[in-house]
Order: C-alpha cells, then sequence, then structure tokens
C-alpha cells in the first residue's frame, strides 16, 4: 500500500516535470527570436616607412611612382568600388532601417500579440494541467483499471495454466500410477516369487530353525541336565562345605573355649605368679630393707670397731728411727674369725722395706685382733679385710 | 604388668647396690711408738769347744745399748732353735718380737771358730738375712758386734756402730802417788780397751782421723803440749806441732789432709789450719783478747767451730776455715763448750752448763734449738757415734771420770765400759772403711 502510494506519487512527480519543461522550452523560444545580431567593426590600414639609399631609393622611387601610380590607380579603381560599394551598403542600411522600423513595430504588435497569447497560452496551460490532471487521474484510474484487469487477466490465465497444468499433471500421475501399476504388478509377481522363494527358503529356514530348535533344545537339555548335576553337585559341594564348615564353626568354638580356658588358667597363673613375685619383692624390699638397717647397724659397730683397732696397732707399731713424715705404707689385711692375722699385703709400699716391714709387724703384733661382738660385722671383716695406711705422723 | 615388675626391680637394686658400693674398712695409723723393737736373740748353740765370748750376750747388749732393741729376756725365750728348721715361728710370733736371731758356734780346737746366725721375720716366716763366718778365738767378739751390726742395719735400716771404737784417756794414780797416763781405744760398747799410748806426763784431746786408722792427740810428755799423730795399727807416731806455747785441740779435717789446731805461738790461743803433707799453717782466728779453741770442721770441710771465750764467757762460734770473720752459734746459756758435728751437720753437742752444773746439750744449728740431754754434771768432751744416733762423753761417777753415752733423743743413757780408771776425753771413731 505504502509502495503503490510512493510508486503514485513519484508517477505524478514526473508528468508535472515533464509540463514544467515544456513550459520552459516555450518561453526560451520566444525570446531567442526576438534579439537583433550585431555587425562587426570595419578594419583600418597600417602604411609602413622604410629608410634607403639614394640610388636605391631613387630607383625605389621610381618603383614606388610606379607602384604608386598602379595603387593609385587601384585606388582610384577601389574607390569607386568602395564609393559604389558604400552606395549599396547605404541602400542597404535604409532598407535594414526600414525593416527594423518594420520589425519594431512587428515587435511590439508581437509582443502584444504574444502576451495575450502568453495568457492564453497560461489558462490554456492551466487549462491544460488541469486537464492532464484529469487526463491523468482518468489514466491513473484507467491505469488502476487496466492493471486491476491485468491482474485479472493474468490470475485467469495463472489460474487456465495452474488448470492446464494440473491437468496435465493429473495426466502425468495417472500415466505415471499406470506405469507404476504396471510395475507394481511385476513387482508384486516379483515379490509374489519373491515371496515364494522366501516361503520356500522361510521353510527351509523353520525348517533348520525346527532343527536347530531341536538341537538347541536338545543340547538346551543336555545343559539343563548339565546344571542339574552342576546344581546337584553344587549341592553336595555346599552341603558338605556346609557340613565342613559346621564342623569347622564347631571345632572353632570348641578351640575358642578350650583357648579361653587356657587363656583363663593362664591369667590365673599369671596372676598367681605375679601375686608371688610382688610377694618376692616385697619380701626382698624388707629383706633389703632390713639388709639397708643391718648394713648401718653394721657400720656403725665397724666406725667402733675400727677405733678399736687403730689404737691397738699404733701400740705395737715400733716406728723404724728414720721413718720419715710422707713416707707411707698401705696393707690390706685379711683376718680370721678367731682375729688372727691371715695374711698382709703390701698394697702400696713406701719404697723403703725397713718401714714397710715395721708396719706388717705392727699388725702381726696386734694379732690376735679384737672382733666386733656383733657377727655380721664380724664377717664383714672376715669377708672384707682392713686396709691399713701408716704414716709416721 | 611388665612395668610394674620393673619398677619393683629398679627399687630392689636401688636398695641393694649401695651395699655393694661400700668400702673396705680402712684404718689410718699415725706415729707409732718409738719403744725399743722386741727382738728375740736365742743363745747360741755350742759345738765343740766352748768359745772365749758369749758371742750372741755381746749381740744382744750392743743391740740393747743402741737403744732401738729390746732383746727378749732369756727367760722368756720360748725354745732355743739354733737352726732353721727347728723354729716354730708361731712360738715367736705370740712373743711379738721383731726378729729371730738364732746362731751356732762350734770349734774342734778351741783356736778356731766357726760361727754362723741366722735372723728371722717371725711373722713372715723367712728368713731376712743370714751369715757363716771362720775366726779365730780372738776375732770372737768382733765378729759379735759385726753380726749385730747385720742385725742392726737389717731391721732398722740403718748402720750399726757396734763394730766401732772408742778412744780416751785414762789416768791412774801409782802407789807412790805418781800417776799414769794412758791412751786407749776400746770396742763400741766400752769392752776391749786396749793402751795404745802410756805417759807418766798428762795426754789429752785424742781425736780420729777419718779412715778411722789414726789418732791424733795432745801429749805432755816433752814437758810442754805438743800434737802427735799416731797410726793405730803399727803404732808409728810423730809430732805434727810443737810450736812455741800451746799446741792443743787437733782436729781432723773430712778429708784426712789437714788437722785444725790451737797454737799460741804468736802469744794468744787461736785456731790454725796445719796442711799434714806440707807442714803448711794457716791461722784462721785473729782475737787476741781471747782464748779460741776446741776447734771441730763441719762435715762439708768448708767451715770450723770453735769455742771462744771473746764474748766473756765461752761460747761456740763459727768461722770459715779460710778465716774471716766468725759468728757466734750459742746463745743459749752462759757457758757452752766443746762442740761436736753430728755426721749430718745438721745437730751440734756441747757442754753446756746449766747452774753451774755441766750437761751435754745438743742445739739443732738450723732453728738454734737447745736440748739438754744428760742429767749427770760434770759432763765433758761429747762425741757423735759415726751414725748419729749417740753421744759419747765423759761423766764423773763418784768422783771418778766414766764413759757414759747418750741417744740424740736422749732417751738412751748407759754407762761404758768398766774401766778400773779415771777415764776423760773420749773420742768415738768414724765407720771402719
Amino acid at each position: 500500500m505504502k509502495k503503490a502510494f510512493v510508486e503514485n506519487f513519484l508517477a505524478g512527480s514526473y508528468s508535472l516535470l515533464l509540463h514544467l519543461i515544456l513550459v520552459v522550452l516555450l518561453v526560451v523560444g520566444l525570446e531567442s527570436t526576438s534579439t537583433p545580431e550585431l555587425a562587426s567593426n570595419p578594419n583600418v590600414e597600417i602604411v609602413q616607412a622604410t629608410v634607403l639609399d639614394e640610388n636605391l631609393i631613387e630607383q625605389e622611387m621610381a618603383k614606388l611612382e610606379q607602384r604608386e601610380q598602379k595603387e593609385r590607380e587601384a585606388e582610384q579603381e577601389r574607390q569607386q568600388k568602395l564609393e559604389e560599394q558604400l552606395e549599396k551598403t547605404q541602400e542597404e542600411l535604409a532598407r535594414q532601417e526600414r525593416e527594423y522600423l518594420d520589425m519594431q513595430e512587428r515587435a511590439e504588435l508581437d509582443k502584444q500579440q504574444r502576451e495575450k497569447e502568453a495568457q492564453a497560452e497560461q489558462e490554456r496551460i492551466k487549462e491544460l494541467a488541469k486537464q492532464r490532471e484529469q487526463e491523468e487521474q482518468k489514466r491513473l484510474e484507467a491505469e488502476k483499471q487496466r492493471q486491476l484487469e491485468e491482474q485479472r487477466r493474468q490470475e485467469a490465465e495463472a489460474e487456465r495454466k495452474r488448470i492446464e497444468e494440473q491437468k496435465r499433471q493429473a495426466e502425468q500421475e495417472r500415466q505415471r500410477i499406470e506405469q507404476e501399476k504396471q510395475k507394481a504388478e511385476a513387482e508384486r509377481q516379483r515379490i509374489e516369487e519373491e515371496k515364494r522363494k522366501a516361503a520356500a527358503e522361510r521353510q527351509r529356514i523353520e525348517e533348520e530353525k525346527r532343527k536347530a530348535e531341536a538341537e538347541r533344545q536338545r543340547i538346551e537339555e543336555e545343559k539343563r541336565k548339565a546344571e542339574a548335576e552342576r546344581k546337584r553337585l553344587e549341592e553336595e559341594k555346599r552341603k558338605a562345605e556346609e557340613e565342613a564348615k559346621r564342623r569347622a564353626e564347631e571345632e572353632r568354638k570348641r578351640a575358642e573355649a578350650e583357648a579361653k580356658r587356657k587363656a583363663e588358667e593362664e591369667a590365673k597363673r599369671k596372676a598367681a605368679e605375679e601375686a608371688k613375685l610382688r610377694e618376692q619383692l616385697l619380701q626382698d624390699q624388707l629383706a633389703a630393707e632390713a639388709e639397708e638397717m643391718n648394713r648401718k647397724r653394721v657400720a656403725g659397730v665397724l666406725n667402733i670397731y675400727a677405733q678399736q683397732i687403730q689404737s691397738r696397732v699404733k701400740r705395737y707399731w715400733s716406728k723404724p728411727i728414720n721413718a720419715r713424715s710422707g713416707m707411707t705404707v698401705t696393707l690390706e689385711v685379711k683376718l680370721i674369725p678367731g682375729g688372727d692375722v691371715k695374711s698382709v699385703k703390701v698394697i702400696k709400699s713406701s719404697g723403703d722395706p725397713v718401714f714397710d716391714r715395721s708396719a706388717e709387724n705392727a699388725v702381726y703384733k696386734a694379732a690376735p685382733m679384737p672382733m666386733p661382738s656383733d657377727p655380721d660385722a664380724t664377717q664383714k671383716i672376715i669377708s672384707e679385710g682392713i686396709e691399713f695406711e701408716f704414716k709416721p705422723e | 604388668m611388665a612395668p610394674t615388675v620393673l619398677r619393683y626391680l629398679l627399687l630392689f637394686l636401688a636398695m641393694v647396690l649401695p651395699l655393694q658400693a661400700n668400702a673396705v674398712l680402712k684404718i689410718e695409723i699415725t706415729g707409732g711408738s718409738e719403744a725399743a723393737l722386741p727382738i728375740a736373740i736365742v743363745p747360741f748353740g755350742v759345738e765343740g769347744y766352748a768359745p772365749p765370748e758369749d758371742i750372741s750376750d755381746i749381740i744382744s747388749n750392743d743391740l740393747a745399748s743402741s737403744g732401738r732393741f729390746a732383746p727378749l729376756e732369756k727367760r722368756d725365750l720360748i725354745s732355743q732353735p739354733h737352726q732353721g728348721e727347728q723354729v716354730n715361728f708361731q712360738d715367736w710370733r705370740l712373743l711379738r718380737s721383731e726378729g729371730l736371731l738364732i746362731g751356732k758356734v762350734s770349734s774342734q780346737d778351741g783356736e778356731n771358730y766357726q760361727v754362723q746366725f741366722q735372723l728371722f721375720d717371725v711373722y713372715k716366716a723367712e728368713q731376712l738375712v743370714g751369715k757363716r763366718y771362720n775366726v779365730p778365738a780372738s776375732g770372737l767378739r768382733s765378729l759379735a758386734h759385726q753380726i749385730a751390726d747385720i742385725v742392726y742395719e737389717t731391721l732398722t735400716g740403718e748402720k750399726g756402730v757396734f763394730s766401732t771404737r772408742l778412744a780416751f784417756v785414762t789416768e791412774m794414780k801409782n802407789a807412790d802417788g805418781s800417776k799414769r797416763y794412758a791412751l786407749q781405744v776400746s770396742d763400741a760398747d766400752g769392752g776391749n780397751p786396749r793402751t795404745v799410748l802410756q805417759s807418766t806426763q798428762p795426754i789429752m784431746s785424742p781425736n780420729w782421723a777419718p779412715d778411722g786408722e789414726r789418732l791424733a792427740y795432745v801429749t805432755f810428755e816433752n814437758a810442754k803440749a805438743e800434737v802427735y799423730v799416731q797410726e793405730l795399727s803399727s803404732g808409728r807416731r810423730n809430732s805434727v806441732a810443737s810450736f812455741r806455747g800451746l799446741n792443743s785441740a787437733p782436729a781432723w779435717s773430712p778429708d784426712g789432709k789437714r788437722l785444725a789446731l790451737t797454737l799460741s805461738k804468736n802469744g794468744n790461743p787461736e785456731i790454725y789450719i796445719l796442711e799434714l803433707a806440707s807442714g803448711n799453717l794457716s791461722r784462721v782466728t785473729h782475737n787476741s783478747g781471747a782464748i779460741d779453741t776446741e776447734a771441730v770442721w763441719m762435715p762439708n770441710g768448708r767451715e770450723i767451730l770453735f769455742t771462744s771465750d771473746r764474748g766473756g764467757r765461752p761460747q761456740i762460734y763459727r768461722v770459715d776455715a779460710d778465716g774471716g770473720r766468725a759468728e757466734r752459734v750459742t746463745f743459749e746459756g752462759g757457758y757452752n763448750a766443746s762442740a761436736d758435728i753430728s755426721p749430718d751437720g745438721k745437730t751440734m753437742a756441747m757442754v753446756h752448763a746449766v747452774n753451774g752444773k755441766f750437761h751435754i746439750a745438743i742445739q739443732d744449728l738450723q732453728t738454734g734449738a737447745v736440748q739438754v740431754l744428760t742429767d749427770t754434771t760434770a759432763d765433758e768432751s761429747p762425741s757423735f757415734a759415726p751414725n748419729g744416733r749417740m753421744i759419747l762423753y765423759a761423766t764423773e761417777q763418784k768422783g771418778r771420770g766414766v764413759l757414759a753415752a747418750v741417744s740424740v733423743d736422749g732417751r738412751i743413757k748407759q754407762r761404758l765400759g768398766e774401766s778400773g780408771s779415771a777415764v776423760r776425753e773420749p773420742a768415738w771413731s768414724p765407720f771402719r772403711r
């Protein structure tokens, strides 16, 4: 719709433009016919002068005079021609004057005429424009009508063609169907044949299938039998396993019970042992405590005993006359239970045999040593002996 | 459970370990007795002829005289073994003797004697020393002293002086009232005196040469005091100093080459040194106002101690043998004279007057400490034993001079010899060489 409007508008514009161009052309044509052509200016001859040699000049003069003569004669002739021409021109000019006046007159008349004509023309143009508009309108409508008709015609034609085409196609379809029918018949026959063959084949296959089925069934049967056998065996196995498991379980339970019993026994034994050990340790501890007390007691006894022994040995030591301070002899003395000396050993000599001997003799002379009343202290002295260190001062 | 056991065990160990770590009983003995060592000396057995000397008795006396030994009483001897195999050591242990000396003397002819001895450590039941000798009858006494020296040295570690001798002067009154003087030499115990010189004139100041073979002495036999040197073995003698005036107080230098003398040849008694080989005389002291006499050599042979009244009262001075200034040594008491020096040069013995009584005293030359050793009252001429343990001196008993000895610690005092004559100016010989 919009497109149609644009198209119509464009068509309108074109016709208007065409009319305008026609008008302009008309106006321009009128003006150019009224403008006169102007004549060009007359030519002016220019004399050229040149200075020459006397002789030459005279010669030249002579030549010139001759030429001048000729020229004057030509001139006179030309003058004459010119005068003739002038006369003709003046005549012409007068003619042209008259023509011009004529023409002016005519131009005025023309102008009036043309103004009238222009006015008429404008009215005519207006009329024309109006007319043209109407015509255009008519034409557009006609055109529209025509287009509609054309459309209708084309549509009818298309419809006709379509129908024809349909007809043709139908015919073709018919033929095709006919052909197909034939083909289908052939196909059907072929298929029939094939069906037959297929049936035969199927029958064969069926037969084979049947056989296969039979075979399958046989195999199935065998399988089944085998399966049954397997199941039977499995069952047996399962039963055996179950039996074994049951037995194992029984055995395990029995073993567990046994282990538990043993563990309990072991725990009991260990507890008893530990108790015994604790008892032992406690006794040991008590014994150690008693031992420690005894040790202290013995140490006390020995301390007193050492003083007794010291004063006794000292009393018996005849220090050598040449004993010097700094001399020291260390003896290890072993006693027998009665207090007699079992052995005296020089652990560290003073370096002076007389000094060493004096110490040894002091120990011997002090024997029998008194022994402590405490048997443990005595035992200790007997087992460990006494270490004496002799010094002059 | 395991940690519990472990804990108990650790506890147990902690209680047991200290017992094991306990040390042996240790006793320190210091001081000790300086009493004489008990020693069992069994009378020597006799085989054949009985010896003229009781050897074991001599030994016993020697050891006892030293003050270092206390021989057991004979009645205490449990048994009388003469040979090692007869010894039951336990017997002697019970007696607490430091040693057991047994021996045997045998002679087939009464002239020659075979002597053997053994010294045992009774506690270790081992022989310490044993020897065998063959001597003539006259040598038995000397042999006994030798054995005593061996025993002494074995048991004390120090040389014995029992074989050394004493020289001294005796004075006897004849029936007519005249006096007879004798220079005598005895055993160290004062026994066995022999006269080496006899004179009607006084004999004084015998002094042993270091070799123990010669004596220097002063004799008035030539109506004046002269110094003689006499060789003991041969009896040979010669005058070494007969200068004008006084020639007295000879003292042998430690090297035996010189004599220190007191000479008054220049008017005043002074100390001189006579070089024996050359007869050279050098004057040591120069003190015209005092008497300088009784020189004695220090063991170093460079210094001389002498008595001088230069201070008004007799005191002991020390001077270089080369001369020079003398320095006073004694300061304690108003009278100190007749010095002798111990072999180690540390102790000086002297006559020291206390309240007019003359005692033997010793002075420590380092500290100057003086110790009076004797309680006798007319003591004179102290002379050290060569081992420095005893000091021989003369004293008076019932108005008569006698020999006596005192140990340097003053504990042992004894009279020596049984001479019927008055004894004076003793001198203890050096060790035999």
